[in-house]
């Protein structure tokens, strides 16, 4: 009587030890994975001029690059020629000046990024030969006309993140 | 108030806003349809401002080539994941270089600054 009950047993309990040696599988693909940590504020710190810098009043937009595979992309950041959204600006011309600088880091061998860093026209492109994270800050700088104040009214401007394969 | 500060650190702190764009070296297979290839890309948008991105491809000089997907310009959740189907005639193959995505920003977003994401795989 005993001897069939515990082979019973033992068959109804096979199956839950198969279940609990169920694996779990998982790849790791190279990928970019560009993340907005900060939104960017225009300080007015002078009538004609808006700037990002925390001196002039402003909050830096800062760009974090997640990097699984070294030398697999580029980090290109362009900063804005013109407003997305502003009052009407009339004839006077707005002189754009920006630029961006890996600033924190995940491994001390990033500040590499900087040295290699290649500045054309608004854009900054950075070879990211290092996996891991790396923060981008990002400043802009607008000044209006000739010492002329600009209008009232709320300014938007576009900071552009890509990440291009190599 | 150092609780306060703690709360609001790390209420910031888990704040982030993510796009990807994989595989980050897509291959070109032959569709169903004779003189078609295709290559399959995922889109995953963690950008909780951000509802629509646009595809694009682009030959070594950036230049646009001809392609189809639908839609070409894709609306996508919060946290969703998206599965793009892209699709180039045999003849523009061997030109098509890059495939992108970009974040597209709606003209009623009036933040002071806002941060466009563009991400391109490389065709090999």
């Amino acid at each position: 009587m005993k001897k069939p009950l515990i082979i019973l047993a033992a068959l109804l309990t096979a199956p839950m030890l198969v279940s609990a040696t169920t694996p779990i599988s998982g790849m790791v693909a190279s990928k970019c994975i560009v993340t907005t940590d900060t939104d960017g504020v225009y300080g007015n710190p002078s009538a004609t001029k808006l700037s990002t810098a925390s001196s002039d009043g402003g909050v830096l937009p800062i760009i974090r690059y997640d990097i699984i595979t070294a030398s697999a992309y580029n980090a290109k950041i362009t900063t804005p020629m013109s407003f997305s959204s502003s009052p009407a600006l009339g004839s006077e011309t707005v002189t754009w000046t920006g630029s961006t600088v890996a600033n924190q880091m995940s491994d001390a061998g990033m500040s590499v990024f900087n040295t290699n860093k290649v500045v054309y026209n608004n854009s900054s492109e950075f070879p990211l030969t290092i996996a891991g994270s790396v923060w981008f800050d990002v400043s802009s700088v607008a000044t209006y006309g000739y010492n002329k104040a600009f209008p009232a009214g709320s300014y938007s401007a576009v900071v552009t993140a890509e990440c291009i394969a190599q | 108030m150092r609780i306060l500060i703690i709360l609001v650190l790390v209420l910031n702190g888990g704040y982030a806003s993510a796009h990807q764009w994989t595989p980050t070296y897509p291959k070109l297979k032959p569709s169903h349809i004779t003189g078609v290839y295709t290559t399959k890309m995922e889109l995953f948008n963690s950008r909780k401002e951000i509802s629509y991105y646009s595809i694009g491809v682009f030959d070594k000089d950036w230049k646009k080539v001809p392609f189809v997907t639908s839609p070409s310009l894709l609306r996508i959740s919060y946290l969703d994941k998206k599965i793009v189907d892209i699709y180039l005639h045999k003849k523009d193959k061997n030109k098509a270089h890059y495939i992108c995505s970009k974040s597209k920003i709606l003209s009623s977003v009036r933040d002071p600054s806002i941060i466009a994401s563009r991400i391109c795989s490389k065709i090999k």
